[in-house]
């Protein structure tokens, strides 16, 4: 075990945020398998989620918001053998970044993404996101938004991630688990994890979680795709299963780039221009 | 003597490839070339041209005048008039139409050809091809090596098909009565010549950098750049994405410049302006990144296929917040390649995004450079990373540390023990967020700082051509128009003639520009631009007040011809009048021709043609 913590600065959260419960599952699954911070790449979003960067130490990009998917995916390309996770709420990956997360997961990219899923918009104090439920009612939507929640596992799912995941941050304990298999997965893994906003969202809290949630059987076969669909399609009754919902086995995207034998960045140079200005002439 | 070849037909018929093609067996009979495509935004349907300059001397610039144009329809002959000379040789299908101006006429039965030999409109390219070796004193041989090396992978059918198709049309024309010139003339000795374009040495430049990680959404006239490197990872390793839009392309790119490698991403303006606020992050998290902008006539989707210098301002502003950056502008293929080369190492040295741009009239026409002299080029470039190390012994480690030069040390992220963020908000040396007001101005003071060390180190000042102390006249230009310029130079041999060529746009120290202007004082200064608002000309008044009044500016989509700079210098206005003039003429007259004639009639005789065979084969 590396004497490297991955405690940053004092985190800025508001007391009783569910960032609080995420920040422990993921520094303790990542410590679990043991990682050191100098050992894995981790792409911030923007937003409280994001913050975490100060928060939890390694080799980060904190970059725009939206764009923390993509980051990670180049970082990936460029030193495959660093573990990838991206750090993100539901704003960032579903809403800005949305159309990189679906490209994401078609790719099979080997990143775990964790989103901070609250429903609504903590940093800009109070907008509605766009997981919230349809007619939820924020500074942004005063008479309710009009738009039905996008369904991130269901989409997950549908566009080929290997892995989808759910969990609360109010059960650090199963978090920590969903968190290491997440992590040890092979291609492209989401932890979507339900998440009160004590200060900006006074309808999905603690005891709204702990009312609507369910933990997966132990007997649920998370390789069957059509049953994983089913169960992503219950959140339309405000029933939200916890644990692995999908998984399968298959081809990251830097396997199937056959000059990624080894991490971009430790090949050597490549010097043989002749047969290319051969070609012009 | 500059012979001028065009060949021009219905657009989705291999117009681009058999001007290639003309351009390589006009090089490899020793001669330089120059070419010039036209095509619309279209795959099928309306009009493709293709000009190929041919020479003995170097060629830098198209010219007007058309010695020979190849008609593959009566639209080519019509929208082209206004080019031709009674010189001019015009290679027609009498059965189409026959020239109703004075030239030399060349009768080639092109229908009757493909009656005969049963082939679709594409293969007809290769007889037109054939009949022009024959018409300007070439070597069948030279076209027939090249039909090899394009078809031989697809079997002796396809080889012996293309053969007897190019003998025919050579046959064709040797019938013909008109004596035979020897453009073509194949020469003995001679260096070996490359033909290639901006886009190109775009892409020789990046592969000879080490850029190790290229991601691009496609966009005309930046697409090549992707498509080339893209089939070319196999052999040099690259990686080559392309991913759901220009926001990833530059993110992803920003990530593996992040984990170590060398990145660069292309584009056009529209996809330029999704990818500004990642280069304000690439600004102040300090992570290097090229990006290649192949300009095409804006706003928005603009005029696609076409050209115009409209994007060097918002290049130079792009990205919110203050950060040092570096805009870099070749003027031809070779100089895309050195300063491709030296775009990497700027972006690596000063840790900041470093912008190389085009536009569509250099990323696609081609020049014909010694071989040799690009290979050294390549070959000894050394590649400098400035303070990107492997390695480190600082612990902790401060990424942003401050120092003189405004550059840190920036340890590429894998080494144990330490760890580090390439961080978006302000931060401390370590690399955490602060709001803090002492650290937040040392920070922007230490990037800033990078630009005095750029000016100390590596910018230059813009080249000369001519002697800048005799010359009356002097141009000043940057980017594409330099080709031109160096042509209008040769032509205007009664006046004395200075041309300022800028490369490094931006950023740019004030005083030496001054000094060099100064040395202008009295002169008739020149500025020509590809564009309507003369953004280089507001560019040097910003940075270092010189300002230009006169002006020759253009922004029809078109390149500058160099006789239109002649003509503007030597006032004469009514030659382009002239021109003006006819093309409005041939417009109205010609709308109404194409539509009757019929554009549809050659594509549906070509799908007639394809269904023939078809039902034939499946007998």
């Amino acid at each position: 075990m590396s004497d490297l913590s991955f405690d940053g600065y004092a985190p800025t959260w508001c007391p009783g945020c569910g960032d609080w419960g995420i920040r422990v599952g993921i520094k303790s699954a990542l410590e679990q398998l043991g990682f050191d911070p100098s050992t894995l790449f981790i792409s911030f979003d923007i937003g409280c989620s994001g913050n975490m960067n100060d928060f939890i130490n390694g080799y980060a990009m904190h970059g725009l918001h939206g764009r923390s998917i993509p980051t990670a995916v180049g970082m990936k390309c460029a030193h495959h053998d660093m573990k990838t996770i991206v750090i993100g709420g539901d704003g960032g990956i579903y809403g800005e970044g949305g159309n990189h997360f679906l490209h994401a997961c078609r790719g099979n990219h080997d990143i775990t993404v964790i989103v901070h899923d609250n429903m609504v918009y903590g940093l800009t104090t109070g907008q509605v996101a766009p997981t919230a439920k349809k007619g939820f009612k924020s500074k942004s939507t005063p008479q309710g938004i009009i738009e039905v929640p996008v369904n991130p596992l269901a989409l997950a799912i549908t566009q080929g991630a290997s892995f989808v995941s759910q969990g609360f941050a109010g059960d650090a304990r199963s978090l920590i688990e969903i968190i290491k298999a997440a992590v040890t997965h092979k291609g492209f893994s989401l932890v979507n994890i339900l998440q009160p906003c004590v200060t900006f969202n006074k309808i999905n809290t603690y005891q709204y979680y702990l009312k609507n949630t369910y933990k997966l059987p132990e007997d649920y076969k998370s390789g069957d795709k059509k049953e994983a669909i089913a169960k992503s399609m219950e959140v339309y009754e405000e029933k939200y299963p916890l644990g692995i919902l999908y998984r399968e086995e298959k081809p990251a995207y830097h396997e199937n780039i056959p000059q990624l034998e080894g991490p971009l960045v430790n090949r050597v140079r490549f010097t043989d221009f002749e047969p290319f200005t051969s070609s012009f002439v | 003597m500059r012979f001028n070849w065009k060949i021009g037909g219905e657009a989705g018929f291999g117009i681009m490839t058999s001007g290639l093609a003309f351009a390589k067996i006009a090089t490899r009979s020793g001669y330089n070339i120059f070419d010039y495509a036209e095509y619309p935004s279209l795959i099928r349907g309306g009009h493709n041209t293709y000009e190929v300059l041919v020479s003995s001397d170097t060629l830098t610039a198209p010219k007007w005048d058309i010695d020979l144009l190849v008609c593959l329809n009566k639209e080519t002959f019509d929208l082209h008039k206004y080019r031709l000379t009674d010189k001019s040789m015009i290679v027609f299908d009498p059965e189409m139409f026959s020239p109703d101006i004075p030239c030399i006429q060349i009768p080639i039965g092109f229908t009757q050809i493909k009656k005969t030999e049963k082939i679709d409109q594409m293969m007809v390219n290769t007889i037109a091809v054939a009949a022009s070796i024959a018409l300007l004193g070439g070597a069948l041989q030279v076209f027939e090596e090249l039909i090899h090396q394009q078809f031989d992978r697809k079997g002796k059918e396809v080889v012996n098909f293309n053969l007897r198709l190019a003998k025919i049309g050579y046959v064709e024309a040797m019938k013909s009565k008109h004596p035979k010139l020897d453009i073509l003339k194949k020469k003995d000795v001679f260096k070996q010549k490359m033909v290639i374009a901006g886009n190109e040495s775009y892409c020789l430049g990046a592969m000879a950098a080490d850029c190790r990680y290229y991601a691009s959404y496609p966009m005309t006239p930046a697409s090549s750049v992707l498509t080339t490197l893209a089939v070319w990872q196999s052999k040099n390793q690259m990686v080559v994405r392309h991913p759901e839009d220009e926001l990833s392309a530059i993110n992803s790119a920003l990530g593996a410049a992040f984990a170590g490698v060398r990145a660069s991403v292309g584009t056009s303006g529209g996809g330029f302006a999704l990818m500004t606020e990642a280069i304000s992050y690439a600004g102040i998290a300090e992570i290097p990144i090229v990006v290649f902008l192949a300009m095409r006539p804006g706003p928005a989707t603009g005029v696609p296929t076409w050209t115009e210098q409209g994007d060097l301002l918002f290049a130079v502003h792009a990205g919110h917040g203050e950060f040092p950056k570096m805009v870099l502008a070749p003027g031809d293929p070779e100089e895309m390649v050195a300063l491709t080369l030296k775009a990497f190492d700027l972006a690596d040295v000063y840790q900041t995004p470093c912008i190389v741009v085009s536009d569509k009239f250099l990323s696609e026409s081609h020049t014909s450079p010694d071989k040799e002299m690009i290979d050294q080029k390549l070959k000894n470039h050394e590649i400098r990373r400035g303070k990107i190390v492997p390695d480190t012994k600082e612990s902790p480690y401060l990424r942003y540390k401050c120092a003189d030069d405004g550059i840190s040390e920036m340890l590429i992220p894998g080494k144990k023990g330490v760890f580090y963020q390439a961080n978006s908000y302000e931060h401390v040396e370590d690399s955490h967020t602060t709001e803090d007001v002492g650290v937040r101005v040392q920070q922007v003071d230490k990037r800033n700082a990078k630009i005095l060390t750029y000016f100390k180190h590596d910018f230059e000042l813009p080249k000369i051509f001519g002697d800048l102390k005799e010359a009356d006249i002097v141009f000043v230009s940057w980017g594409s128009v330099k080709g031109s310029i160096l042509e209008v130079q040769k032509m205007l041999v009664d006046k004395k003639t200075a041309y300022i060529h800028f490369t490094h746009l931006y950023p740019m120290p004030e005083e030496p520009i001054r000094l060099l202007f100064a040395q202008c004082e009295g002169k008739r200064i020149v500025l020509i631009e590809n564009n309507s608002q003369a953004q280089f000309g507001q560019l040097l008044r910003m940075q270092s007040g010189i300002f230009i009044r006169e002006k020759f500016l253009k922004y029809d989509g078109r390149p500058i011809w160099p006789e239109e700079i002649r003509d503007y210098i030597l006032g004469k206005r009514a030659q382009s009048e002239k021109i003006e003039k006819n093309i409005k003429e041939i417009a109205q007259s010609e709308t109404a021709e194409v539509k009757s004639e019929g554009i549809k009639s050659q594509q549906e005789q070509d799908l007639l043609c394809k269904l023939e065979i078809f039902s034939k084969g499946s007998d």
